[in-house]
């Protein structure tokens, strides 16, 4: 310390400002969580690649469209084309396609949440403020939670603020609860993929590790996900049980039922192809037993991580 | 803060007490940390003194409500300990013993952090920040990642998020673990000026008796959970009988000699100073001492109550 003594009195004095009850903490952890993400370029870059398949279709659509008014073999395709969309598969498509750049922004915001408090003794200083386990929990889930909820809302908002206004005659409005609807399934995908990291970061001391867990669980999921919706495919739809039930036995594959289930679509091949593989179409599930599946994966992970988490290590 | 004093419970009449601990077990599993422990710990300074293992950090977790207690009670400020755990923890700073931050963030952006979790809003949190680490001396360095802190800065910026919200009360768990003799000295300055005038309770919990000796005015001893001992640092070096020490020029056998004569205990002298023990007052002490040093032709340099170190008290303690 210098012996230089500085103009201002830097002598210790008490803080007899006010204090807020204990209660509301969890958004002071949730907003630094979201605060520390924001400063993660990648995190920008994932945000725009989870929208991919919406803006692929914004511009296509938009492009195509300016085309065709001066191209009449071009306005004929374009018509054919928009006559044959189903515009609530390519919500399903959109969310879909972007889950796997969601897992990464999970992976991104959460694998490290508590994995690198554990790591840095962080949990003594959070558990010796009135601050209490639950609100430390709900903090650090929110703070994932919601980031992932408005990275998926605003492309969904922005495509369907495009489509309402520019292909209502095209039967875009054909479902007026879609919106509702997407607004029901984005957050059930924010809260699976927050609950599984958050209960998967717990276990940890390294977020690193955190993250290869998680992706090994994701990717394992999808492979089998997607190896059934193979097996789907190749028999033409005419295998049933259990191949069709088992394409949604992954985190991916929950995702898409639950999407499929609650816009009430089989679905149908992205950007309006014609002749697809029939990998997209497996059936969707009961509504109620995915709905109930991917709400006790996230009640499991978020138990872990609640007995995971305290100040101080008891042994007995 | 008046109590009803608890039986066996030492007290401290004319202080306010601060945490009042009543027959407090705590066991993990078959392991008892605290074994019936009663005491009270009154305002300003208190050293918490015990060897590793003792139960001292168990103490401290308890009162911060991170362990429950198998049987018995306390209170901190008037709070209990078993059901006002959030209240106490608003009251309280807590430095703990081990290196911990929260990753990813410069020093003023955790101390801020800690203020807001403390329930301060941001702006006063912020402004804090900026003075407790100006007092803690990482005033230049508070921009700086706590990561790439040295061991010296992180038990500073630990004591600066402790001190953010202006606790009552102090809980210094091994403040000067792994410092360097310089780190040390500042760290103990800081803390004795915090806990000095400034209106915060203080509570520090160490192993090295030239910490709490330096820094505390009263201490509790510890030892395998059980309270050996307490009271004012002051009183407990006091010897039973008041001796005093006598420093002469050079050693004088004659002095010794005629002390005794007159009543007085002499113990066998260390070097040039003799324990001399009556029941006489100190000042009749001093005049019979002057007397006798005229008679037998000795010059005394020095006379002195004569006290134990705290170290001499700990191991009494220790062995008792």
């Amino acid at each position: 310390m210098s012996n230089i003594k500085p103009i201002a009195d830097l002598s210790y004095r008490n803080y007899d400002g006010p204090l807020k009850k204990p209660g509301s903490r969890w958004w002071v952890i949730a907003k630094n969580g979201i605060r520390i993400a924001l400063k993660k370029k990648a995190l920008w870059f994932w945000m725009f690649g989870s929208a991919w398949y919406y803006l692929a279709m914004l511009v296509g659509l938009f492009f195509f469209q300016q085309v065709s008014s001066a191209n009449p073999p071009i306005k004929q395709a374009m018509q054919a084309f928009l006559e044959r969309i189903v515009w609530q598969d390519q919500f399903l498509h959109g969310f879909s396609f972007g889950q796997m750049a969601m897992l990464i922004i999970s992976l991104m915001l959460g694998s490290g949440s508590i994995a690198d408090d554990n790591r840095s003794n962080a949990m003594l200083i959070y558990l010796s403020k009135p601050c209490a386990k639950r609100e430390y929990l709900f903090g650090k889930w929110v703070g994932i939670a919601l980031p992932v909820f408005v990275i998926m809302v605003i492309p969904t908002i922005v495509f369907y603020a495009y489509g309402a206004l520019t292909f209502r005659e095209y039967g875009f409005l054909k479902d007026a609860w879609l919106l509702p609807k997407m607004l029901v399934i984005i957050p059930i995908a924010a809260m699976l993929h927050a609950s599984i990291v958050v209960g998967i970061s717990s276990m940890f001391n390294q977020g690193r590790n955190a993250s290869a867990t998680y992706a090994g669980l994701y990717f394992l999921g999808y492979f089998f996900t997607s190896l059934m919706g193979g097996i789907w495919a190749s028999s033409r739809g005419e295998t049933t049980y259990p191949v069709r039930h088992l394409f949604y036995g992954s985190i991916d594959g929950i995702l898409i039922g639950v999407c499929k289930a609650i816009v009430g679509t089989n679905g149908s091949p992205p950007f309006g192809i014609q002749n697809p593989g029939r990998m997209s179409q497996v059936p969707a599930p009961n509504v109620a037993a995915i709905l109930g599946i991917a709400l006790l994966i996230s009640v499991v992970f978020v138990l872990i991580a609640w007995r995971k988490i305290r100040a101080v290590e008891v042994i007995g | 803060m008046a109590h009803e004093k608890a039986p066996g419970v030492l007290s401290y009449a004319r202080l306010v007490t601060v945490a009042r601990i009543s027959n407090l077990t705590v066991r993990y599993g078959n392991f008892t940390a605290l074994d019936d422990l009663s005491c009270e710990i009154p305002e300003g300074c208190t050293g918490l003194l015990g060897p590793n293992g003792a139960g001292k950090t168990t103490l401290l977790k308890t009162i911060l409500g991170f362990v429950n207690p198998t049987s018995g009670e306390g209170t901190v400020m008037d709070k209990n300990i078993r059901t006002d755990g959030m209240a106490i923890r608003q009251l309280i700073g807590l430095m703990p013993e081990q290196d911990c931050h929260i990753p990813g963030m410069t020093a003023v952006g955790f101390v801020s952090y800690a203020g807001e979790l403390s329930g301060m809003p941001p702006a006063d949190a912020l402004r804090r920040a900026h003075e407790v680490l100006e007092y803690c001396g990482l005033g230049e360095a508070r921009y700086r990642n706590v990561e790439t802190y040295s061991t010296g800065m992180k038990q500073r910026i630990k004591l600066a998020q402790a001190l953010v919200h202006g606790p009552k009360l102090l809980l210094l768990d091994e403040p000067t673990n792994g410092l360097d003799p310089r780190g040390r000295e500042e760290m103990l300055d800081l803390v004795r000026s915090v806990s000095h005038g400034r209106g915060v309770n203080v509570i520090v919990s160490s192993h090295l008796l030239p910490d709490i000796e330096r820094v505390c005015d009263r201490v509790i001893v510890v030892i395998k959970g059980k309270l050996r001992t307490a009271g004012t640092i002051k009183d407990l070096k006091k010897l039973a009988g008041q001796p005093a020490d006598v420093e002469l020029r050079e050693p004088n056998l004659a002095f010794a000699n005629l002390l005794m004569e007159k009543g007085l205990t002499v113990a066998p002298p260390k070097g040039n100073v003799y324990r001399v023990q009556s029941e006489l007052p100190p000042e009749d002490l001093l005049r019979v001492v002057q007397r006798t040093a005229v008679e037998s032709g000795a010059q005394v340099r020095g006379f002195e109550t004569a006290v134990r170190t705290l170290e001499e008290v700990f191991l009494e303690a220790l062995t008792a």
